[in-house]
């Protein structure tokens, strides 16, 4: 394990574009990869001639870097890449390509596409007829998504817990999503609703798994010196990255994982210790994944804001019933975009994007003021954990 | 499908493959997949170390021994995981409308070597439930053996 992080507070987002997401996308995954990185490049203050790296997440259907760098016409590149789904593994990537020189100015672009095997709107739509996943067509797997429901079992029946906690985690995505506009749904969730939603795989019900989406998101990271600059003459904060890191066990077969106790999570949140000035006491914002509801119990807990088992009464106690959200300590929200749950499934673009517009500012009608750091947990427990605290800078 | 279908793939790599592609079969679990022709649920058992490891790999992960071999497991074990399916891909004797129950099996063989199937017709379905003692039993799915879980003996 290392205690090295040269890389603190060194790298800028200072770009932010996205489509916003919806469950009737007609649009190519390209288009939307092209609306979203515009977006960020402008928003950025920059023009294609400046993007000299660029990193395209590994979607199904999604194009690569090559194909996006001369779709958007730009000179050259001296970093390219195309790291898997889940936000930081591409934000790293990006962030390291900016630190060690390789580029000055790095777009990212993370379209998410709907496909025939998580929609039935998909599945009817022949322009996503050759969209494969990688998801095996055998009913006795507790391998991919499927495990999320295995390991929810075993956490409720290790900690005696009920599904209420599952429920406020759903819960408070929904009430955020209503205040954004990128939001894919944002009809309010109730209690009774989230009892009464369709079984998908016992215990996880409709409203315990991520939502499948049309989309993209786009960043643009550049030095810090840099983003100061670009972050002064737009009025607004600079955001840097402080610490980030992704994390695995070594035995993460989902099914051999010897138990939730010790896996990616933990990882990350030691790395993040090691390296970090900051901590959950004092973040404003929290940005947990819930692609599935039992991943952000696991996170309030492995972060350290309760003991294993503890999250049922914690959000219970940090649950603000007037608003039907949560509110750490009265204080800090959570997800305040709406979450991979009701924005829709960005695989944490969506934690990320939300958390800059916040700490730099731009967060609209929902603009926590002053907001200093956040802390944004992308990934679940088996390939992709992953966290970061962001600051203003 | 030619008559021969079920004759060849014991042997021949290609109607294995057609027979297993769905799941994810490859050179490195060829050899368990084979022993589920003959009704023998092979696990992969390191011939240094002693210890087991799945899904099947080429190399034991405990001290790099290529000396591996599949070896037949007692199938007796107890519900670590359990879930549930209301929705699921299509399969032949499956019905979603009561639930598919999915179930992990910790083997008695080693702490956290796991296999997951469902379980067999008729268990009782007040002892679907984590912890309950497991055996396996072999069930016909299209023509192809399965290994599926009955109800072990309590102790
Ligand atoms: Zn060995």
């Amino acid at each position: 394990m290392t205690n090295r992080d040269p890389m603190k507070d060194q790298v800028a987002i200072v770009g932010l574009g996205s489509t916003g997401f919806t469950r009737n996308g007609d649009e190519s995954p390209l288009a939307m990869a092209l609306r979203a990185a515009t977006e960020a490049i402008t928003d950025a203050g920059l023009t294609a001639a400046d993007i000299d790296g660029v990193v395209a997440t590994s979607e199904p259907a999604a194009k690569g870097p090559e194909e996006i760098a001369a779709a958007l016409g730009i000179t050259e590149a001296t970093h390219h890449a195309k790291p898997s789904p889940v936000a930081m593994f591409s934000l790293l990537d990006a962030a390291r390509a900016v630190f060690s020189g390789a580029a000055d100015n790095v777009l990212i672009v993370t379209p998410v596409v709907m496909g025939p095997w998580n929609s039935r709107r998909a599945a009817a739509d022949p322009w996503r007829a050759g969209t494969r996943s990688s998801i095996l067509p055998i009913p006795e797997d507790a391998t991919k998504a499927a495990a999320y429901a295995a390991w929810a079992g075993r956490y409720i029946h290790e900690h005696g817990a009920t599904k209420d906690p599952f429920a406020r985690i759903a819960i408070n995505s929904r009430t955020n999503a209503a205040n954004n506009p990128l939001a894919a749904v944002t009809e309010p969730l109730s209690f009774g609703m989230y009892d009464a939603g369709r079984m998908i795989r016992d215990p996880l019900n409709i409203y315990d798994m991520d939502l499948p989406v049309d989309g993209a998101d786009a960043f643009v990271l550049t030095t810090a010196e840099r983003g100061r600059e670009i972050a002064s003459a737009q009025g607004r904060e600079a955001v840097l990255i402080h610490a980030a890191t992704t994390g695995i066990v070594g035995k993460n077969d989902e099914d051999q994982l010897v138990g939730l106790d010790r896996t990616g999570q933990h990882v990350v949140v030691e790395q993040l210790r090691r390296t970090s000035d900051i901590w959950i006491d004092d973040i404003d914002l929290f940005y947990p994944y819930e692609g599935f509801t039992i991943i952000t119990l696991a996170w309030f807990e492995n972060v350290g804001f309760c003991p294993p088992g503890g999250a049922e009464d914690f959000l219970r106690e940090h649950w603000n019933d007037d608003a039907q959200r949560l509110e750490i300590s009265g204080r800090v929200l959570v997800n305040t975009h709406g979450g991979s749950l009701s924005e829709g499934a960005t695989r944490g673009t969506g934690h990320i994007r939300e958390a800059v517009h916040q700490l730099r500012g731009t967060a609209g009608d929902r603009q926590v003021d002053g907001a200093q750091s956040a802390l944004v947990t992308p990934g679940g427990f088996f390939f992709n954990p992953q966290g970061a605290f962001l600051r203003r800078g | 499908m030619p008559a021969d279908f079920e004759d060849d793939s014991a042997t021949d790599d290609t109607a294995l493959i057609a027979r297993f592609g769905g799941h994810g079969i490859d050179r490195d679990s060829a050899a368990h997949f084979r022993g589920r022709l003959e009704r023998r649920l092979l696990i992969h058992r390191c011939d240094d170390c002693g210890r087991w490891h799945h899904p099947p790999r080429p190399m034991c992960p405990a001290c790099w021994s290529w000396n591996i071999t599949p070896t037949e497991v007692s199938g007796r074990g107890r519900i670590h995981l359990l879930m549930t399916l209301h929705q699921g891909p299509p399969a032949s004797g499956v019905d979603y409308a009561d639930g598919h129950p999915v179930v992990t099996v910790e083997l008695e063989e080693q702490p956290a070597l796991r296999f997951t199937s469902t379980v067999a017709d008729g268990f009782p379905t007040d002892r679907l439930e984590i912890g309950t003692p497991v055996t396996l039993e072999w069930v016909d799915r299209d023509g192809t053996p399965t290994p599926v879980f009955g109800l072990g003996e309590d102790g």
